[in-house]
């Protein structure tokens, strides 16, 4: 499917605007609106004369953790050998880079919970487990809410195998702030309706002055309430703005390119429906409806099985811990971390494939790829691996560096180097890692 | 925003106690001190405070002056870090021991009542032989250990804690434990509770007659703390404020595609701005969307959307507008309450009995009862929720409660290593599920004695269930099947349903098997391993193959490890001869593979296996004479237990409301106690008396005598 070509006549469509405020939709950044340098929109659109080309985050994650042995490469800088897992990232090995060694100490503080509840908490938020979520805002959120104000959705969150013990802490990645989570949409044919799905202006009117009633019969609410409850209120009442948002901007033509993911076919059939969600998630960011994603692979301490790899016996988490001094068990692992990895890859490729200005969409992107642990089995916290991908913000690509430093520390670079907000702090965070930029 | 509730729940609750105090705390508020010193100033005005003391026993402590701050400040910190509350918590393992730490989010009021309060633990004339003393460092023998080590700095701070509560008078002695104890917890506000996604379903079935169950397609519910159904985890994300648009939109449409054909429009309208009918559809609508009735306020914003749809010309699109919007009301998908005093108790109380015991809103008699003001009394909501429970859809509410308590859902997702279990798969898994909810709705529904559950010698069982517990097959499905003497079976212990969810793929998890025991029976919480801790066993080897008893003899040799797993682990022993698919089993059968480095050397090629002799002799620390070696043994033990009967009203308290029990329902949940228990452990009589407390009905609790 050729996004560009078929979209290379169409303009920007004008969506209706929230309380009268005309908001327009993108579509894919085309040509003709670059100014010479490839980099900047033509001062003819209105809205974003002269702004950069949208920068755009994603939060990538899988559940468990690695087997090291088969992940790490043995080499720093650019010569790296390229381990087993990692063979699916060959091809964008200029695209990425690999940095190891980064602490997350919240995982450590003592609290309630396992050690994934408490890894997945720190990795996302750099706070501690709360007993029921993550302590504070993941940190997509939290530059969702620097760069994601003027966009359909402020973040979408996207995921894929469903397979988990089923608590909150396991199931979603993305928390809007301490216990609040935000959960992905796990169905492709939901996934597309909810970005793509075609309304028309009655339609739109119509449920403007629904939510409209809905907001004013809230309104008559709140002096009755206790504080607690009026925070739950609070809590419905902006989900509901969220929504006229999103319902007033939408934008009907883009529908006609993408394709609506067929019905049917083997709904735990992974490697396709991550294939799918990848696409959807790709194509919302290119036609400008957000800036921020998450993609969960897998849930936190995960139980997805594996027939596609041949490994049926038992389930994810019960791989990383059951026989895994063994060679079998060692090479199931292996199997399972570069399928991960194999995920990840055509992400990037599907980046890659996007023209925009003058190189493609993977170059306004900053892709982080995180999972739950460094060596799985023993649920490590210290010495993370992970990959931060793209071209933006002038992050140095086609090497593997061995950090001293925090997840926190990462995350403030991200937000502020790359992204250039004004974030400060974040927990955990004590420094910038200059030497990745 | 923090500082400041905190402050006005004080004012509130010491108001409440000592009305004198409220002045000087006012007047503390208004200066705003840092809550540290306001607290102590507190704790002066209550008159507890004693005379500004010296440390005991060093001199050498210098700097650390020891009064009431002291505790909060410096000891407290390192009692924290030293755990004692993860066991010594309301629902910790040593919860039946006389000292609680307060909750995690405790105030600093509550935290400095406490350390005044453990004067009980102190002997006044022998100081370093107070109990306070002695367990933390495990001077005397602490199931903990060594929690604070002895002739640390840490324990010099205990010692001169001990020697401030050593001075206290008799008197002060005495009122010290009283207040810990009054202090017990702050007043517990309302919380406003959402439908869950099974209520959402059979709130629309009964509304507006749709059975197209909308809530399946809504972001999945996660599990909080045991329940789905828990007020604190229930946010609403975008993604459900967006499902709960759409299928308002496809609910309201269904509702009078071709027509009104669920009869919700109570008149026939002359015309497409007929005002009296239009009101009166939106009154009666209204009153069964958001369970109670109408505002003026509320009909007229209503009444402003219907009109403009209905310009058109057409009344029903009206109706259809108004539909849409109430279903995404913050009325209709929350349960909005204001208690006693406010307009709409008896509705309020209607609303809790349906979701409770039926799952769904009220129907038109709770609606005739609440609009009569007949819901008040606890003998008008006992009769109510006796007629209730006739029903059939208190039995499926009540498997609810089930299902969610005992994780059918983990029951259904499970595993097992096919070369292992060939017997295994989810019809298997399903059966196992049902054979649990059968022995329940029997023992419930019958009116039997509800401990049976852990001890019953019969079982309902299907075709694939008996052969795995090699028994005759049942006359029917599920027909009831009494257990042989000698299989060692007998209530929910001996069931596949425990075996199997407590096991892993391919061997059963003592471990696991004891901790599913302490937290969904005994409601106590076994701390999880120290953060960083590897917590996976050392792999079983040829030169010497262990048994689970064995190998997991390696959690004893660590004091870290030991001071929770011999909670746990001794627990499970005693189910080792059964399998994990819940077979039985004389032997444990064990298959060692060969490690990387055997590979590499050459040294062994495949697999070897091996037969070992299992010892399930197993017993609960905690409770006296609780030796077992049979699921059946154990259930007779719990059946006894005080703690394990507690537990289930606990845990039914924790589904009906929607919340975990705080230290103020201490007293509901004793008297619920006391009533399941002399109605002889009738459970539909525990539900009677659930629903008739206080708590449930949302009337303030007055906690202090």
């Amino acid at each position: 499917m050729s996004i560009h070509n078929s979209l290379s006549r169409r303009s920007f469509l004008r969506g209706l605007g929230v309380a009268g405020a005309a908001v327009w939709v993108g579509l894919p950044a085309l040509d003709a609106m670059f100014n010479t340098n490839g980099t900047a929109y033509a001062a003819a659109t209105p809205r974003l004369a002269s702004q950069a080309v949208e920068s755009r985050f994603v939060l990538w994650f899988n559940g468990n953790g690695i087997i090291e042995r088969f992940w790490i490469p043995r080499e720093t800088g650019s010569d790296y050998r390229i381990t087993p897992c990692l063979t699916p990232l060959a091809p964008h090995r200029n695209d990425i880079h690999i940095i190891t060694g980064l602490d997350s100490p919240a995982a450590r503080l003592p609290g309630p919970g396992n050690d994934h509840h408490r890894s997945m908490s720190a990795l996302m938020s750099g706070t501690s487990f709360t007993g029921r979520g993550s302590g504070g805002p993941s940190i997509d959120q939290v530059i969702a809410n620097k760069i994601g104000r003027d966009s359909r959705f402020r973040s979408i969150q996207v995921g894929v195998c469903q397979e988990s013990f089923g608590e909150s802490v396991q199931r979603n990645m993305s928390w809007a702030d301490r216990d609040r989570p935000l959960p992905p949409e796990m169905i492709p044919q939901r996934l597309f309706d909810r970005l793509f799905g075609t309304k028309d202006a009655h339609w739109i009117d119509r449920k403007k002055s629904v939510l409209d009633a809905v907001r004013d019969d809230a309104a008559t609410l709140e002096g009755a309430l206790g504080s607690h409850d009026k925070a739950r209120l609070d809590e419905y009442l902006s989900s509901v703005r969220d929504v006229e948002r999103s319902i007033a901007s939408l934008p009907p033509e883009y529908s006609e390119v993408v394709e609506r993911p067929p019905e049917g076919g083997d709904l735990k059939d992974w490697p396709r429906i991550a294939k799918l969600q990848t696409d959807l998630m790709v194509h919302a960011m290119a036609s400008g409806q957000t800036r921020v994603a998450s993609y969960m692979l897998t849930k936190c301490q995960g139980l997805s099985r594996f027939p596609w790899l041949g490994h049926t016996a038992w389930r994810h988490h019960e791989y990383t811990h059951g026989n895994v001094e063994t060679p079998p068990g060692q090479r199931i692992l292996r199997d399972i971390n570069r399928w991960h990895v194999e995920e990840c890859a055509y992400l990037i490729a599907k980046l890659k494939s996007m023209p925009e200005g003058d190189g493609t969409m993977l170059d306004n992107t900053c892709l982080t790829y995180v999972h739950e642990h460094a060596e799985a089995n023993a649920h490590k916290n210290s010495g993370l691996s992970l990959i931060v991908a793209g071209g933006l913000g002038g992050l140095k690509t086609g090497l593997h560096t061995r950090v001293t430093g925090t997840i926190g520390d990462l995350y403030l670079t991200i937000a502020g180097e790359i992204f250039k907000t004004d974030i400060e702090t974040f927990p955990t965070a004590g420094k910038r890692l200059t030497e990745i930029i | 925003m923090q500082a400041r509730l905190r402050v006005d729940h004080e004012t509130a609750y010491c108001s409440r106690r000592r009305p004198d105090v409220r002045i000087k705390l006012g007047s503390f508020v208004k200066v705003r001190v840092p809550v540290f010193l306001r607290t102590a100033r507190v704790i002066a005005a209550l008159g507890s405070l004693a005379a500004f003391l010296l440390a005991w026993p060093g001199a050498e402590l210098g700097a650390a002056r020891v009064d009431d701050a002291f505790f909060a400040e410096k000891l407290y910190p390192i009692l924290d870090q030293a755990q004692c509350r993860l066991c010594h918590g309301e629902k910790g393992v040593a919860s039946t021991t006389r000292l609680e730490f307060p909750r995690e989010d405790a105030s600093a009021a509550r935290i400095t009542a406490f350390g005044l309060a453990l004067a009980e633990f102190i002997d006044p004339r022998n100081p370093s032989n107070s109990l306070l003393f002695r367990k933390p460092t495990n001077r005397q023998q602490h199931t903990g250990g060594e929690r604070i080590k002895q002739g640390s700095g840490e324990e010099k701070l205990l010692l001169s804690w001990i020697g401030r509560l050593a001075e206290l008078s008799a008197e002060e002695r005495s009122a010290a434990i009283a207040s810990g104890l009054s202090h017990a917890g702050g007043p517990h506000h309302g919380v406003m509770r959402r439908l869950t996604h099974s209520q959402y379903n059979n709130t629309v079935r009964d509304l507006l007659g749709d059975r197209t169950q909308p809530a399946n397609q809504f972001p999945p519910e996660d599990f909080i703390r045991g329940f789905k159904n828990q007020a604190e985890g229930q946010s609403v994300p975008p993604l459900l404020a967006e499902a709960y648009g759409a299928a308002a939109e496809k609910l309201a449409r269904n509702a009078f595609r071709g027509g009104d054909r669920n009869r919700l429009v109570p008149c026939a309208p002359r015309s497409a701005a007929d005002a009296r009918c239009r009101m009166k559809f939106l009154r009666s609508f209204g009153r069964r969307a958001f369970r109670r009735p109408l505002t003026d306020e509320e009909v007229a914003q209503y009444d402003a959307l219907f009109r403009k749809e209905a310009a058109a010309g057409d009344f029903l699109r009206g109706a259809q507008i108004a539909v849409e919007a109430m279903l995404q009301s913050p009325r209709f998908l929350f349960r909005m309450e204001h208690g006693p005093e406010g307009p709409w108790y008896s509705y309020e109380v209607a609303s809790r009995l349906s979701y409770f015991l039926w799952d769904t809103m009220p129907d038109e008699k709770l609606f005739r009862l609440a609009g009569a003001g007949k819901l008040e009394t606890p003998e008008q909501v006992g009769a109510a929720a006796r007629e209730m429970l006739q029903d059939s859809r208190s039995r499926k509410s009540m498997e609810e409660f089930l299902g969610q308590w005992l994780r059918f859902d983990r029951v259904l997702d499970t595993i097992r290593d096919r070369r292992l279990y060939r017997d295994f798969n989810p019809e298997l898994a399903a059966a196992m599920t049902e054979e649990t909810k059968r022995l329940f709705g029997d023992l419930v529904w019958n009116d039997g004695n509800f401990m049976d559950f852990f001890t019953a010698d019969y079982g309902f069982i299907s075709t694939d269930l008996a052969n795995l517990y090699q028994l005759s097959e049942p006359a029917s499905e599920f027909d009831r099947v009494d257990f042989p003497e000698d299989s060692g079976r007998g209530g929910i212990f001996g069931q596949a349903m425990f075996l199997t969810v407590t096991s892993k793929p391919s061997d059963t998890s003592p471990t696991e098997r004891g901790l599913y025991v302490r937290e969904h029976f005994l409601c106590q919480e076994v701390p999880p391993p120290p953060p960083g801790l590897n917590a996976s066993l050392p792999p079983v080897t040829d030169e010497k193959p262990m048994t689970n008893r064995e190998r997991l003899n390696i959690h004893l040799t660590s004091e870290s490890c030991a001071s929770c797993h011999r909670l746990i682990d001794p627990i499970g022993f005693g189910f080792e001869n059964y399998d994990a698919i819940g077979r039985h089993r004389d032997k444990h059968y064990l298959t060692i593979y060969p490690t990387r480095d055997e590979v590499m050397k050459g040294l062994k090629k495949k697999e070897t296996k091996y037969e070992l002799p299992i010892d399930s002799s197993a017993s609960v620390t905690g409770i006296v004479d609780s030796e077992f070696s049979t699921p059946k043994e154990l259930g007779e033990i719990l059946a006894k237990e005080p703690s394990c009967r507690k537990c289930i009203v606990r845990q039914l308290f924790r589904y009906a409301m929607g919340r975990e029990e705080t230290p103020d329902d201490r007293a509901t949940i004793e008297r619920l106690y006391a009533d399941f228990r002399d109605s002889r452990f009738r459970f539909r009589e525990l539900i009677i008396s659930l629903v008739q407390s206080d708590v449930f009905r949302g009337v303030p609790v007055h906690v202090n005598p």
